[in-house]
């Protein structure tokens, strides 16, 4: 193809995780590179409504925790009225950092930002209109759609973005309000639910499932909530929501289908995300959202239309920042005609809820239901004296390996610092290891890691003779 | 005269009459709504400061800093808000603004208006509505506060001033003195700077985006009330919108909300 006839060889819409890495990946092999961001802001809702600002809140609920569990040493007590802004204190400072650093790699790669709002014209045409009323048109031989996703709003509940929130507006809370109804078991509902309980809020938090996080065995989830619960927290499990309201005084009234009332000074709406895509005019490039409102791509994140591949939350799970990175870098790779090199299918996720939860490979209902039998070894962090000198006891470790207790099919955590601990199994399954590696290697003492030592002596015990 | 008086604080603040009228009947009435009282407090510039300012005393809240109305009400409860309303009330020293009530009246409307689109800004741009609200509604504090003040001065001169003139001296101060009163009241910090810094918001050096915000309520509401004042595709084409990132048809949308923010204004004004 002449790429005379275009203006870019490859456009990129959305700079969130997804487009960054697909723009970057481009830009190095050559190609000219285009990024289109609808927002003033350079990063997507990852960085600016979601991803960084809650892990900076999740920061100072696990300080004032820790101080909490710690009142010998620190007599401790929040403010009743805090100000968000004491929460969030170093998110400014972060959130420069990062765009510094942001702006930095695209400028360094040569890749030109383009602040507006894209609309396919064709599938090689894209119109572009800018916050100022004006308007262009371009020429793209690749197009990369990273557009990511926002908030589901349900129709029962009426979010005024004031006392009934979502997760774009739950950080502009002037102050940390003194009860909270959380809607939704997902990642971002425990996540937030947790953090704000750990800050002292009243927490209930309520979803139509009987446990939370369902995605994840339930002796998982089951810490969770006895661990939220611990904190003071409510989980009103099984329940459907049928009105929200807010009293025009100064509660939101939350009513249940069983007659349960829930009364809570803000609320927040965690009911998932949608599809990013209703500015695209999909249509004009040939494309349709499939029926669970997402763009389907095959196994090269390519769509039904040649020269456009999406990646990121768009189309569809795990929706997690660092999946998304590595989708947008193999569909730059896959648009180009770059292999793609030796890169692991294996992604971890991780749930940053107080405690922190984080899986790699099958877990121990998945891989029941493909491979039968299995083995389950376990550990408790209160059998490790690292979580007994910090604390954190009510943690655990989980392997699931093949039936010979060879393999390991999947390690799952809760509990302090999962999202770390999980790499180390993470690595293992990389290397094809065996579940016996665990027990021929030494790990620093003491550390929450000697669990994996603990699961796979459990798991080994239980080998067939 | 006007600028020793800013400069040495000394200008009163006052509510205005009708409302505060209205506070000290609901207060006095032992089957009064609560509600009503929310919204009577939320409806005001001049009430909703006073309430604020003295919820935040010690008396009332010691080792609590109440920084929104709704916070203020829900943990005081009616009975005190009522009290603090009535106190203002009776404290305060009301408006002599004679000759200029209508232009008052006129103000009153806009700010109000200019609050109420604040809410609906911030909406769109997912933050704070009642940093918003608060911003929108007393921008223009300064406007009445000014004026009777500068009434009050060109009779103890015996000085004669025409409208214009007076017009036009208020409008000088008024930013300034606006300024001065959401300091005195002790005003979240977000409030104080985006009155501060909302005619000039591209110079922000904080709350640049409530700032802004407060630009464009000012805008809308001026647009909504006095159409030939600003017309449509004038409002349209603001450059402040683009520093939103508010997009013409998002723009475009906004103005769907004119019908709701009317039928809020007049029952607020009611």
């Amino acid at each position: 193809m002449n790429k005379d006839k275009f203006d870019y060889d490859v456009v990129v819409i959305g700079s969130g995780p997804a487009g960054q890495k697909s723009a970057i990946q481009a830009a190095k092999a050559g190609e000219r590179v285009a990024i289109i961001e609808l927002d003033s802001l350079f990063g997507g809702a990852c960085v600016h409504r979601g991803t960084i600002p809650s892990k900076t809140l999740r920061e100072n609920a696990l300080r004032v925790k820790n101080m909490r569990q710690n009142v010998a040493l620190i007599d401790f007590e929040l403010g009743e009225d805090t100000e968000m802004a004491t929460l969030v204190d170093r998110l400014d400072d972060v959130l420069k950092a990062h765009d510094v650093f942001m702006r930095q790699q695209v400028d360094r790669n040569q890749i030109e930002r383009i602040h507006g709002r894209a609309s396919f014209v064709n599938s090689h045409t894209l119109h572009i209109n800018h916050p100022s009323g004006e308007s262009n048109t371009i020429k793209v031989n690749k197009v990369i759609i990273a557009t990511g996703s926002y908030p589901r709003h349900p129709d029962n509940i009426p979010i005024d973005h004031e006392h009934i929130l979502d997760s774009d507006s739950i950080l502009s809370m002037l102050y940390l309000p003194s009860s909270l109804t959380v809607l939704g078991g997902g990642v971002i509902a425990s996540e937030y639910a947790s953090i704000f309980q750990a800050l002292g809020v009243k927490v209930t938090m309520i979803d139509r499932y009987p446990t939370p996080l369902g995605f994840l065995d339930h002796d998982m989830t089951d810490i969770f909530i006895a661990e939220f619960e611990a904190m003071g927290g409510t989980w009103l499990g099984n329940q459907q929501v049928k009105k929200v309201y807010w009293d025009d005084i100064s509660e939101v009234v939350t009513e249940c289908a069983d007659g349960t009332i829930i009364r809570s000074q803000k609320l927040l709406s965690a009911a998932g995300r949608l599809a990013n895509v209703d500015d695209l005019q999909l249509n004009n490039a040939g494309l349709m959202l499939n029926d669970r409102g997402l763009i389907t791509v095959d196994d090269k994140l390519c769509t039904v239309v040649s020269n456009i591949y999406a990646a990121g939350d768009v189309i569809g799970p795990p929706s997690l920042a660092s999946a998304s990175m590595e989708q947008g870098r193999r569909a730059a790779c896959n648009a180009l005609g770059i292999p793609i090199g030796d890169s692991s299918q294996l992604i971890p996720a991780g749930i940053y809820a107080i405690p922190e939860l984080s899986s790699v490979g099958l877990t121990e209902k998945q891989a029941r239901e493909q491979f039968g039998e299995v083995i389950v070894g376990k550990a408790n962090y209160s059998e490790v004296a690292r979580g007994q000198i910090s604390g954190n006891t009510g943690g655990m470790l989980k392997i699931v390996s093949d039936a010979k207790g060879e393999a390991i099919l999947g390690v799952m955590l809760v509990g302090e610092s999962s999202t770390e601990v999980v790499h180390v199994g993470h690595m293992a399954m990389l290397c094809n290891a065996k579940v016996d590696i665990f027990i021929e290697s030494t790990f620093n003492f003491p550390t929450l890691a000697e669990a994996y030592r603990i699961a796979a002596i459990d798991i080994i015990s239980q080998r067939p003779k | 005269m006007l600028a020793p008086l800013i400069d040495s604080k000394l200008i009163d603040v006052p509510m205005l009459p009708e409302v505060a009228n209205k506070a000290l009947i609901l207060s006095q009435d032992a089957e009064s709504d609560a509600s009503a009282m929310a919204k009577l407090v939320q409806s005001d510039q001049s009430l909703a400061g006073h309430v604020m300012r003295i919820a935040n005393s010690v008396a009332y809240t010691p080792l609590t800093n109440l920084v929104s109305l709704q916070q203020a009400v829900s943990r005081l409860g009616m009975g005190i808000i009522s009290e603090i309303a009535l106190s203002a009330s009776i404290g305060a020293k009301l408006f002599k603004t004679p000759g200029y009530e209508q232009h008052i009246a006129a103000q009153w409307q806009h700010a109000l208006a200019a609050g109420l689109w604040a809410k609906e800004v911030a909406r769109q741009s997912r933050s704070n509505v009642e940093v918003a609200f608060l911003a929108g509604l007393l921008h223009s504090i300064g406007r009445p506060a000014s004026l009777q003040t500068i009434l009050n001065l060109a009779k103890q001169q015996g000085v004669s001033l025409s409208h214009d003139d007076i017009v036009q001296l208020e409008d000088r101060y008024q930013h300034q003195t606006s300024c001065m009163v959401a300091n005195s009241w002790e005003m979240p910090e977000l409030v104080i700077a985006a009155i501060e810094h909302y005619p000039r918001y591209a110079d922000a050096p904080t709350a640049a985006t409530q700032a802004a915000q407060v630009s464009v309520a000012i805008q809308y509401a001026t647009h909504m009330l006095n159409p030939d004042q600003l017309d449509r595709e004038t409002l349209l084409a603001l450059p402040v919108l683009a520093a939103l990132n508010i997009y013409k048809d998002e723009a475009e949308k906004l103005l769907d909300k004119s019908e709701s923010v009317a039928e809020k204004l007049k029952e607020l004004a009611s």
